[in-house]
């Protein structure tokens, strides 16, 4: 496969504070990668580098083959972008704004154009300044999308949306892929990684904790595991097998965590009287806060039974 | 259906502050306000006092004898009204404080008028327009209570600017005086203080009253346009018959006779001019009371054809959004250019009456320069402020091209095929562009109202042009400031050029500065344009600012990152 997009030990600092740290990204042609990570963490600073309105500081990137630095008009040319905040022109309609930015690319096919305002409900007869927060991403996606880019990079794009534009979205996004083009989007909603992306890389404090594909990251991740006794909880016996972790006890129910196979916990439960057995697979949400080192979520697996065996949430 | 709604919430008493939060003013929205305009209360206040203690001192070191103060005292008093201008009643110009009061008492007053204005326009219509404001009314506070402490914010730095003023004053007086008379009293130095606060204060409590209504930019534009206009036609009420009407209806009128600096008193004069600003300033804060937040005029500005919009091209979208601003531009300097214009036969005919020899002097000194028609009372009265005024735009314009940066719109534009270069060449252009559809407005007014004058036209309209090549340098400066460093600070650059070209122009000769140092005054090159008397050096300095500008903006551009 041909990488679109290639990091080298990408580091950027802005003076003293930190923007990314030794980044090393492939991103392969005809892939929809999801970039996630908190807020701070680094993703629109790889995202603007990448487009060279950052200088890295040091390390390199290059996009469609070419350094960032070298030719980013080259690279500007086979792009759509959609920053995660922007402003546009106040005085110009919804239209004129798409015209524009048109004429600065040139090429744009009308009538995909009308297709994508059509798709997207927008009236683009309105004043910019007078649009909503979610018509105006409206507005910025479709500068994105109109002249149909090879390669996409969207930051945060769901921001604003309502449930239905997002579905347009997504359904625009399943679209791009399918004809062969290439989608980098940044977010901190594990919902819409996790149902449009092939490959997620997860990013904290600027460096890369994780790149994989969406299901083995889910795979590697843990399962919550609770076995509801007839008696007293055998906590010890539990806390010996290997791939269980933070066994919590409360009255005859014991919670805990598992790593890899499930046969030693189910043979464990075997010789005791167990009354109820719920394996909950985790969401990429729960595996993206584990990465974090924090609580999965509220609503624990306690208040979510599956009954006769594994249950899904997500 | 009835729905129970229990009884409502009792809210939180608010949490006591500590010492350190109000000292930092995160306290209140007095205190935060405060807070935010310490840098400029502390330039304005480090600007007065260094022009009164600088001036104060070379003015007692320049004139430093009694013989030297009588022949000082008998110039300026032999000076006709229609020469004495902008200038008005020389008393007691013998005395440091007379001739201060005589020579710069109103610098002092348009310098913190400014002040006022941008800060009272900024404090509620700028914040409502960035949308902080939506934030701060959401806590639990009325909006009255918001304005009055917003405004209560600024009257305590005004108060603390003037009284830095006055000990200023007394201080220069006491350290420099060098002959009989030029101590300068306490009481002097409070009264001029108060005059300079009182009439920033009423310029600002315009824009403040203006700024819910009609928005920053128009209320800055209407409240600086009063203040100067209000200021022109003070200075020229008594020569050109046309203004003592109106100059009835100003602040600078109404206060003429207030000299405290010269020893002249008059206090009551004061209490319209507070009158005026208390009423305005209750006004502004019923009007931000009672309208919707952030609101302005709903009165819809009316669109520009679709080919002005300039969709085609980066230059002529950069130009269509400078045309707006151009066009008022324009219409503002070309009527104070037709009324200065207009008004030049009436100032020609009362210089003939009272100082026929003065047309024989300046005749001989300048053989081409005809004081008594349009162009050469356009350049005695029109020019010096237009190069302000036209800087001003300047710095306008450049504000509008940085916006695309400051704004984080060039993060959608830089990720088209526009290259870094392109972009700021073309911003440049337009901004020149501006620069030139705002001088032909208002140098068609200019020879319009030459030609009602009875003067002839070309002359004037050509000499109208200088302050284009003023305002195309000034530009270069911004743009090429903010290519090179950021464009968040470019208009501010271009407005401390502006003013610091202004002051040295003012100074220097009247403190007998070195000619190096007036010399750095890109106007003191331009000539005399509006009588047809053009300096080649000056034009061509300030072509090559404004195109050295663009080319080194585009050289620091293309080396620095994008602002966030």
């Amino acid at each position: 496969m041909t990488s679109i997009i290639h990091t080298e030990k990408l580091t950027k600092w802005y003076g003293k504070h930190r923007g990314v740290v030794d980044v090393d990204l492939d991103i392969e042609a005809g892939e929809v990668f999801g970039f996630l990570g908190p807020n701070g963490a680094g993703k629109t600073t790889t995202i603007r580098i990448l487009l060279d309105h950052l200088r890295p500081t040091s390390g390199r990137a290059t996009v469609f083959g070419i350094e960032t630095t070298a030719d980013p008009v080259a690279i500007h040319r086979r792009i759509g972008y959609l920053p995660g905040e922007f402003t546009l022109y106040d005085r110009l309609t919804g239209g004129q704004t798409l015209e524009y930015f048109a004429n600065l690319r040139g090429g744009v096919d009308q009538a995909y154009q009308a297709s994508l305002i059509e798709r997207f409900d927008l009236d683009p007869s309105r004043r910019f300044k007078e649009y909503s927060k979610g018509n105006k991403q409206k507005v910025g996606l479709i500068i994105a999308l109109q002249h149909q880019p090879d390669l996409l990079l969207l930051d945060e794009p769901t921001s604003g949306l309502d449930p239905l534009v997002q579905q347009t979205f997504f359904a625009l996004l399943r679209d791009v892929v399918d004809e062969g083009r290439t989608a980098f989007l940044s977010s901190h909603i594990l919902g819409e990684v996790e149902k449009t992306c092939d490959r997620v890389a997860i990013i904290r404090d600027g460096s890369l904790v994780q790149v994989d594909r969406v299901d083995a990251l889910r795979d590697l991740a843990h399962h919550q595991v609770e076995l509801r006794f007839a008696g007293p909880v055998p906590t010890a016996e539990f806390e010996s097998l290997p791939g269980v972790s933070d066994v919590v006890a409360s009255e005859h129910v014991l919670h805990l965590r598992v790593f890899g196979p499930m046969t030693p916990i189910i043979q464990a439960a075997g010789r005791h009287e167990l009354l109820d057995f719920v394996s909950r697979e985790p969401s990429l949400e729960e595996t993206f806060l584990a990465q974090f080192g924090q609580q999965a979520g509220t609503a624990d697996a306690g208040q979510e039974h599956a009954a006769g065996g594994p249950g899904h949430d997500r | 259906m009835t729905v129970e709604m229990g009884r409502p919430p009792i809210s939180a008493p608010r949490p006591r502050l500590s010492i350190t939060s109000r000292l930092f003013g995160f306290g209140s929205i007095y205190g935060k306000t405060i807070r935010d305009s310490r840098l400029a209360t502390i330039m304005v206040t480090g600007l007065i006092t260094g022009l009164v203690l600088g001036a104060g001192k070379a003015v007692a070191a320049a004139f430093d004898t009694p013989t030297a103060r009588i022949e000082l005292a008998n110039l300026a008093n032999s000076m006709p009204p229609v020469l004495a201008g902008l200038a008005g009643n020389p008393v007691n110009v013998g005395t440091l404080g007379g001739y201060f009061e005589w020579k710069y008492g109103a610098t002092f007053a348009i310098i913190a008028a400014l002040w006022s204005i941008l800060a009272l326009s900024s404090t509620l219509a700028g914040e409502a327009r960035q949308g902080s404001l939506d934030l701060v009314a959401a806590a639990p506070f009325g909006k009255r209570r918001i304005a009055i402490e917003k405004l209560a914010a600024h009257l305590t730095a005004m108060t603390i600017s003037m009284v830095v003023l006055a000990v200023a004053c007394w201080v220069a007086g006491a350290a420099f005086g060098t002959v009989l008379g030029d101590e300068i009293p306490a009481s002097a130095a409070i009264g001029f203080a108060l005059w300079v606060g009182l009439i920033a204060l009423v310029s600002g409590s315009i824009a403040w009253v203006l700024g819910p209504l009609v928005g920053r930019g128009a209320a800055v534009g209407f409240a600086a346009a009063i203040m100067f206009g209000g200021y022109i036609v003070s200075g020229y009420a008594a020569s050109v018959p046309a203004f003592a009407t109106i100059a009835n209806l100003t602040w600078f009128h109404w206060t003429a006779n207030h000299l405290p600096l010269a020893g002249q008193y008059d206090w009551i004069s004061l209490v319209p001019v507070a009158i005026v600003a208390i009423v305005l300033f209750l006004l502004g804060v019923e009007l931000f009371e009672r309208r919707d937040l952030g609101e302005t005029t709903t009165v819809r500005s009316p669109s520009l054809p679709p080919a002005a919009l300039g969709l085609r091209s980066p230059v002529g979208r950069a130009f269509g959004e400078q045309i707006p601003v151009a066009l008022s531009w324009g219409l503002g300097i070309g009527l104070f250019g037709f009324v200065v214009a207009a008004a030049s036969r009436s100032f020609g005919d009362e210089l003939v009456k009272q100082a026929p020899g003065f047309i024989t002097v300046v005749k001989t000194i300048y053989p081409d320069f005809d004081i008594t028609n349009a162009g050469g009372f356009l350049q005695l009265v029109f020019v010096e402020f237009g190069f302000i005024i036209a800087g001003f735009a300047a710095a306008n314009f450049v504000g509008r091209w940085a916006s695309d940066e400051t704004s984080g719109r060039i993060e959608m534009l830089l990720a088209t095929p526009l290259s870094r270069a392109r972009w700021l060449q073309a911003g440049g252009i337009g901004a020149f562009l501006a620069v030139g559809a705002m001088t032909v407005i208002f140098a068609l007014a200019v020879a319009f109202g030459a030609g009602l004058a009875g003067s002839q036209v070309v002359t004037p309209f050509l000499g109208s042009f200088s302050l284009a090549l003023f305002a195309l340098a000034m530009v270069g400066v911004g743009v090429g400031a903010g290519g090179l460093f950021r464009t968040s600070f470019a208009a501010e650059i271009v407005a401390l050029v502006v003013i610091a070209t202004f002051l040295i122009d003012l100074l220097a000769p009247a403190l007998k500065l070195p000619d190096w140092v007036h010399q750095l005054a890109l106007t003191a090159h331009l000539g005399q344009p509006m009588v047809g008397t053009w300096d080649p050096a000056g034009i061509i300095l300030c072509l090559g600012i404004a195109v050295g500008g663009v080319l080194l903006g585009t050289w620091g551009m293309a080396r620095r990152d994008l602002a966030d």
